[in-house]
């Protein structure tokens, strides 16, 4: 390669780079420039980038204004129960179809996938309806049962091929060693499969963090609202306090951020591999 | 994905083996056992909060049942479906869908493809591009519709400034039925395209390094390489995504209610928001049941296409 086709594809990767970070970060670094700015400094023509004197007020405001501490809680307590509940269905589920020679098994992964794809739109008028006469709006498991199962058929997929990959001796031998199916799921396979299960968790939780379609219908009233929907109700009807809003998101999105950060790998791996490959 | 193995073989590996205690017939059994008991939280799952569902909105369709008042629940046949062809509002939405279904899927598709083939370059450092395409899959769709509908603020918006030092007229972009619905269209693409292209990434990084090499040796360009390696092989990551993408793109419901609640006027309503409206809002839910049904089958078609794929692979 000539020096100066080396140099032209290097300036080509800068630019690829430079677009992919731009596109990735800029919303979330906007808002949080907007979430430091005073009002003054947010309604000046022509607008700032840069905030000029950062202040912390909009985040005393985000907390006072909306129960924003009261969101959190919701949204913790919804997506973790409903990540364990997923848990326990797809590392069984998973452990079953891949491992045991079940009859039916195509039928089962299909009618699973169907469910990745299912409308949640779908369930948004019976479940309300039910959950309605069942006098369960506004409680925790009015979202924590559709939650649960929105996210089995990604945990379950991304199980069944861990599962698969296992090698059969360590099965063997645990059975020849008198454990019972059970006890080699529970002694020998599961302590191996925990890095996936983990996984299959934190893919879980994000789908629920991330939920409002349900959120907002079955569970409108102030006290029981999660992040997504809670932050909607900062705007009055004609107010939008842009930083005050801003600096709300910027608290919703830093567990989001911590857990991409932590577990960037893992995460990539598993939608790679739970992911929708089928 | 990777895992480490710590575990040691357990020590039966090291005794000998004995022969098998129970006969393999008996094993066999148990087994098919065991595993319908292991599916059976999965199953419950998803009897719960699927089948019951899905047959309660079928049955919910051909009542007239209005949660307001004191009326009583009324068979009313396909009454609903009837007034569903006439409803100018639905007409609308359907239109609305179409439109963001349209634009928004080739286009997230097109710029996932794109963000997969920069982010699948050999970097030294692969963890901010890779932050980069998760920070967006992770974010809340509502969350990227309020930080879009503060990009396109008529006054304070990043977007008009920048027409501003382009020396070109600003717009006010979510007042005007034109424009709006543009806009939410653009959220929704930032916000899907890199749940694309982690998709498709995977998909390019099964394709062997050494047949691009062989190509090249062989003096194929860049571009040659490109159309016919990488895209043949991709295509089943490629059918995938589509698949979702459109699915999910007929259920657009959260970016368009942040971003403006379905204004101006009903420019950005969305099926799934005037199902919504319907059966939450005004507890209209016989008729926004059959609403939800026309939905379903719309995208249950589309997905029929790709589970029958799937269900032949896994035969």
């Amino acid at each position: 390669m000539s020096a100066s086709q080396n140099k032209s594809s290097r300036n080509l990767r800068a630019w690829v780079a430079l677009v992919l970070l731009v596109n990735g970060f800029f919303p979330a670094v906007w808002i949080l420039f907007t979430s430091l700015k005073t009002e003054t400094e947010l309604t000046q023509t022509p607008i700032t980038w840069w905030p000029h004197a950062p202040t912390l007020a909009n985040y005393t405001q985000a907390f006072t204004q909306q129960p924003l501490l009261h969101f959190i809680g919701n949204s913790l307590e919804i997506a973790i129960g409903s990540a364990l509940l997923t848990l326990v269905a797809a590392t069984g589920a998973a452990y079953a179809i891949a491992r045991l020679k079940l009859k039916g098994r195509g039928l089962i992964l299909t009618g699973l996938i169907a469910v990745a794809m299912f409308p949640p739109v779908t369930l948004l008028v019976p479940l309300f309806e039910t959950m309605r006469a069942l006098h369960l709006l506004n409680t925790v498991l009015a979202l924590m049962l559709p939650y649960a199962v929105m996210s089995l058929p990604v945990a379950t997929l991304l199980l069944v091929s861990f599962f698969k990959d296992m090698p059969q001796e360590l099965e063997d031998a645990a059975l020849l060693d008198g454990c019972s199916r059970l006890g080699a799921l529970w002694r020998v396979m599961l302590p191996l499969a925990a890095p996936a299960v983990f996984t299959a968790g934190i893919l879980a939780f994000v789908n629920a963090w991330d939920e409002f379609l349900l959120a907002q219908a079955l569970n409108a009233a102030p006290d029981h609202r999660t992040l997504p929907v809670g932050i909607l109700f900062y705007q009055g009807e004609f107010t939008f306090p842009w930083p005050v809003i801003s600096a709300a998101l910027v608290v919703a999105i830093v567990p989001l951020a911590l857990l991409i950060v932590l577990f960037q790998e893992r995460v990539t791996g598993g939608l790679m591999a739970g992911g929708l490959k089928g | 994905m990777t895992t480490t193995t710590r575990a040691r073989p357990p020590s039966a590996t090291l005794s000998t083996p004995r022969t098998v205690a129970r006969p393999r017939k008996l094993r066999a059994l148990n087994d098919q056992l065991l595993g319908w008991l292991l599916l059976l939280p999965a199953v419950l799952l998803l009897a719960l909060a699927v089948v019951y569902p899905v047959a309660r909105l079928l049955h919910d369709s051909l009542f007239d049942i209005q949660l307001s008042g004191a009326a009583p629940v009324r068979f009313i046949g396909l009454q609903n479906y009837q007034d569903l062809l006439a409803d100018i509002d639905a007409r609308r939405a359907a239109g609305n869908t179409l439109l963001i279904t349209l634009i928004t899927v080739p286009l997230s598709l097109l710029a996932g493809l794109l963000m997969a083939l920069g982010a699948n370059l050999n970097w030294r450092r692969r963890w901010p591009i890779r932050l980069a395409l998760l920070l967006p899959w992770a974010l809340p769709m509502a969350f990227s519709g309020m930080i879009f509908a503060w990009f396109f603020n008529s006054d304070h918006g990043v977007v008009n400034d920048l027409l501003q030092r382009l020396q070109l007229p600003t717009v006010r972009f979510l007042l005007s039925p034109f424009w709006a619905p543009l806009c939410v269209c653009l959220a929704t693409i930032w916000k899907t395209s890199s749940f694309v292209a982690l998709i498709l990434l995977a998909g390019l990084q099964t394709i062997p390094r050494e047949l691009h090499e062989a190509a090249e040796i062989d003096g194929a360009s860049r571009w040659n390489r490109f159309w016919h390696i990488t895209l043949p092989l991709l295509k089943p990551s490629i059918v995938v995504a589509l698949i979702f993408r459109t699915v999910s793109a007929l259920q657009t419901f959260d970016i368009p209610y942040a971003m403006t609640q379905g204004g101006p006027g009903h420019a950005t309503q969305t099926l799934a928001m005037l199902i919504n409206t319907t059966a939450v809002d005004y507890l209209n839910v016989g008729y926004g049941s059959a609403l939800a049904v026309l939905l379903f089958a719309v995208s249950l078609g589309i997905s029929a296409l790709y589970l029958r794929h799937v269900y032949q692979e896994a035969q």
